[in-house]
C-alpha cells in the first residue's frame, strides 16, 4: 500500500468527506481535557496531544441501549399485562479520528472479552465491525507514558485502519498517510502520494526519536501478584491515596466493567448497558450486604490484579508485551496522568514485584 | 438463552406464587412460548437471571430439578430493590428469563455415594433441586442425609416437603431452629452442632452446603473434624451479577467468573483460587 500526505489544512475538509460515509467522532479541545465529540463541518480536529480520554467509546459507548421493552394492557382484562421486547438498532458505521497507538491496541484486548473469552457480545461484535481507527502515532513520550512495558511502541500498528505519522516539510506541516487495512486504503484514495522526500524527512525523524528508557522485566508480574495478595498491609498502604473515584477505569482504553440498569418511562423502557468501575464499593455490593470487596484495598488489588495478573492467566497464549505475557494494559498512562492523587499503576507493578521478591527470593517466578 | 443475543430474555409468565417465609416467596414459571418451554435443558445447580422490566434483574437458582419440567422454580428473598418489586407480582404477569446460566452440581460423581444435604435459610433453594433429582433418581445413591436449620420454625422453607421428605423412610432428616417456638419438635441449636452431633461418617460421602457465610465456615470446619477432605465437600457461591455470561466483570475472583466457572465450587478448587469471598 502506497503512503499517501495529509496536509494539516486539508484535515477538516478530509475529515468532512469522511463524515459523508461515516459518523465520524474527532479530538476537540474542551478546557483543558482534549475529548472526542461527533464532528461537524465547523469544527476543527486537534491531533497535537493524546486525547484525554481513550478511544473505546467508539466500540464500546459510555452507555448503549441492550433492547427497549413496553408493556401493553390486555383490553379485555385491565388486570393484566402483555410485555414486548425489541432488539437495539445495529451500530452506525463509525469512524474514531485521533486515538494513539496506545488506544487502537485496546481493540485487541477488547475482542479478547467480549470475543473471544466465551459468549460473543452481539453488540460489541457489531460497532467492532462498524468502526475504523484513524490513529495518530506519537512523536514523543510523556512522562506517563509507558506502552513499551506492554509491547506497544510509538508508531505501532496494531489495531488501527490507519496510521498518520506527523511530518513537516518546507514549512508544511501534515501527516504521512500509511493504510493498514484495505478499508483503511479507502479512506486515503482521494489523498496525493507521499514524496520520497516526505518519507526521507519521517526517516529521518524516527531515527532521531530518542528510545526510551528500557521496560522492567514484568515476567514475575503475574506469580508475584498472587504471592502478595493476602498482604492487605500491602495493600492498604498502596491505596491509601486512593479517592474510589473511578476515572483511571473510565479513561482506560481496556477497561471493560459495565453495569446494567432499566430506564423506565410509564409503560415502556430501555435495558441500558453502561460502563461500570470496580472502584466503586457498590460495584460488588450483595444484596445481603456483604462485599466481598470493601475497602479500596480491596479494589485497587482488583484492578491491578485484573491487569497483570488474572489476564496473562486468562489468555497465557497471547504474549506481546516484552516480557512474553499479555497484559490487559496498553500503558496510555491515562489513568496516572488523570488520578486526582497521584496513584501510579507503574510503580505499583514494581512494588509488587519488589516484595514479593524479598518475601520469597528462591520462589517467584512463572505465571501460573 | 437466546442464541443470537445473550442479554435479551425469554418471555415468561408466573402460573403460582405463595409464601415460604416471612420474607420469602416462591414463584412458578413457564416460557411463554410453549415449544421453548418444551425445548428448556437445565442441570441442577444452574441459575437464571430474572427480569423484571422497568427495575431490573437479578440471580436466582432454579430451585426445581431437570427431572419435573412443568414449570421452573424460584423462591427469592425479600432484600433490594428487584427483589421488593418481585414480590409485589401476581399469578399472570409476565417476567423476563435468561437461563440456564453456571454450572451445575456434579451429580454424575455423586452417583453410589452417600450424600448429606447441609443448609441454612434460603441456602436450602439449590439444594432442593438437587435433592429432589436425586429422590426423583433414587436408586442411584446411597444414604440421603438433610440437616437444614433456620433462624425460627417459621423461616425454614419448603415446609411441606420437609415433612413429606421425613415421612419418605428411604432418607433422614433433621431439622434445628436457632429459636424454637410452641409445638416445635425437632432441635434446637445450629446447623454444625448437629452435624457433629450426628457424627455424619465420610466414608464414600458428599457433603453439599449452602447457607449464610457464618454457617458455611463453621460447616466446613465441623465437616474438617469429621474426616471429609476437600474433595468430598461442594458448595455455591453468591456474588453480585449483572451479565451472567462472564463479561460484565464484577463477580471475578482472580481470573474465574462466578456466574460461568461457578456458582457451584468444591471447597478443594475454592482453596485454590483467590481468597476473595
Amino acid at each position: 500500500m502506497v503512503d499517501r500526505f495529509l496536509k494539516d489544512s486539508d484535515l477538516a475538509a478530509v475529515t468532512a468527506a469522511w463524515a459523508r460515509d461515516f459518523r465520524v467522532l474527532a479530538p476537540v479541545r474542551e478546557g483543558a481535557a482534549i475529548v472526542y465529540r461527533l464532528f461537524s463541518e465547523d469544527m476543527h480536529p486537534f491531533l497535537l496531544r493524546p486525547p484525554t480520554s481513550s478511544a473505546k467509546e467508539a466500540i464500546l459507548p459510555q452507555t448503549e441501549n441492550l433492547f427497549t421493552y413496553k408493556y401493553r394492557k390486555d383490553q379485555d382484562d385491565l388486570t393484566r399485562t402483555e410485555v414486548f421486547l425489541a432488539e437495539a438498532l445495529p451500530p452506525e458505521p463509525t469512524l474514531i479520528l485521533g486515538p494513539r497507538p496506545c488506544d487502537a491496541r485496546g481493540r485487541h484486548l477488547l475482542d479478547r472479552v467480549f470475543l473471544e473469552r466465551g459468549v460473543i457480545d452481539p453488540q460489541y461484535k457489531a460497532h467492532r465491525a462498524a468502526t475504523l481507527f484513524v490513529t495518530v502515532a506519537c512523536t514523543s513520550m510523556q512522562n506517563t507514558c509507558f506502552c513499551h512495558w506492554t509491547g506497544g511502541a510509538m508508531d505501532d500498528e496494531s489495531g488501527s485502519d490507519v496510521l498518520l505519522h506527523p511530518v513537516t516539510i518546507g514549512g508544511v506541516g501534515g501527516f504521512v498517510a500509511h493504510a493498514v487495512t484495505p478499508a483503511g486504503e479507502e479512506l486515503l484514495a482521494t489523498l496525493p502520494e507521499a514524496t520520497a522526500p516526505m518519507l526521507e524527512k519521517l526517516a529521518e525523524r524516527r531515527a532521531a526519536t530518542p528510545e526510551p528508557e528500557p521496560a522492567p522485566d514484568l515476567s514475575d508480574i503475574a506469580g508475584s501478584f498472587l504471592a502478595m495478595f493476602d498482604n492487605l498491609d500491602f495493600w492498604t498502604d498502596q491505596s491509601a491515596r486512593c479517592l474510589s473515584c473511578g476515572v483511571c477505569t473510565y479513561l482506560c482504553p481496556t477497561c471493560s466493567c459495565f453495569n446494567i440498569t432499566d430506564e423506565n418511562y410509564g409503560m415502556s423502557g430501555r435495558r441500558l448497558r453502561t460502563w461500570d468501575t470496580c472502584m466503586s464499593a457498590l460495584y460488588t455490593l450483595e444484596g445481603s450486604g456483604h462485599n466481598p470487596r470493601f475497602s479500596r484495598a480491596h479494589r485497587l488489588r482488583n484492578r491491578v490484579g485484573h491487569k497483570f495478573s488474572y489476564h496473562p492467566r486468562e489468555f497465557p497464549e497471547a504474549a506481546t508485551a516484552p516480557s512474553g505475557l499479555e497484559f490487559s494494559c496498553t500503558g496510555c498512562g491515562r489513568c496516572i496522568k488523570s488520578c486526582p492523587v497521584a496513584v501510579d499503576i507503574r510503580q505499583i507493578v514494581l512494588d509488587v514485584l519488589a516484595a514479593a521478591a524479598e518475601k520469597a527470593p528462591d520462589k517467584v517466578g512463572g505465571t501460573k | 438463552m437466546n442464541a443470537n443475543n445473550p442479554y435479551i430474555p425469554e418471555l415468561a409468565t408466573i402460573i403460582e406464587t405463595f409464601d415460604e417465609t416471612p420474607d420469602v416467596k416462591t414463584f412458578r414459571v413457564v416460557l411463554q412460548d410453549p415449544a421453548k418451554m418444551a425445548a428448556f435443558r437445565f442441570e441442577p445447580g444452574q441459575v437464571a437471571q430474572l427480569s423484571v422490566f422497568g427495575t431490573g434483574e437479578s440471580t436466582f437458582v432454579i430451585c426445581s430439578p431437570p427431572t419435573r419440567m412443568e414449570y421452573l422454580q424460584f423462591s427469592v428473598m425479600r432484600v433490594g430493590e428487584l427483589t421488593h418489586r418481585l414480590h409485589t407480582l401476581k399469578q399472570g404477569d409476565p417476567i423476563g428469563l435468561r437461563a440456564p446460566l453456571g454450572n451445575h452440581f456434579p451429580h454424575q460423581d455423586m452417583r453410589g455415594r452417600d450424600i448429606v444435604f447441609i443448609g441454612g435459610g434460603l441456602g436450602m433453594a439449590p439444594l432442593r433441586t438437587l435433592l429432589l433429582f436425586m429422590l426423583d433418581n433414587r436408586a442411584d445413591y446411597g444414604n440421603i442425609t438433610l440437616i437444614y436449620g433456620g433462624r425460627t420454625p417459621e423461616h425454614l422453607c419448603f415446609k411441606d416437603e420437609l415433612k413429606e421428605w421425613a415421612a419418605r423412610g428411604d432418607m433422614r432428616v433433621e431439622l434445628t431452629v436457632d429459636t424454637p417456638g410452641e409445638g416445635w419438635q425437632g432441635r434446637t441449636g445450629v446447623v454444625p452442632a448437629v452435624l457433629t452431633d450426628l457424627a455424619v461418617r465420610p466414608e464414600n460421602a458428599v457433603a453439599v452446603t449452602c447457607g449464610p457465610p457464618i454457617m458455611i465456615r463453621f460447616t466446613l470446619e465441623a465437616l474438617g473434624k469429621l474426616g471429609f477432605k476437600d474433595e468430598q465437600i461442594v458448595t455455591t457461591l453468591e456474588r453480585r451479577m449483572k451479565c451472567g455470561v462472564g463479561l460484565c466483570g464484577r463477580c471475578n475472583i482472580g481470573e474465574k467468573f462466578v456466574c460461568v466457572d461457578g456458582p457451584v465450587f468444591t471447597q478443594a478448587q475454592l482453596k485454590g483460587l483467590p481468597q476473595e469471598f
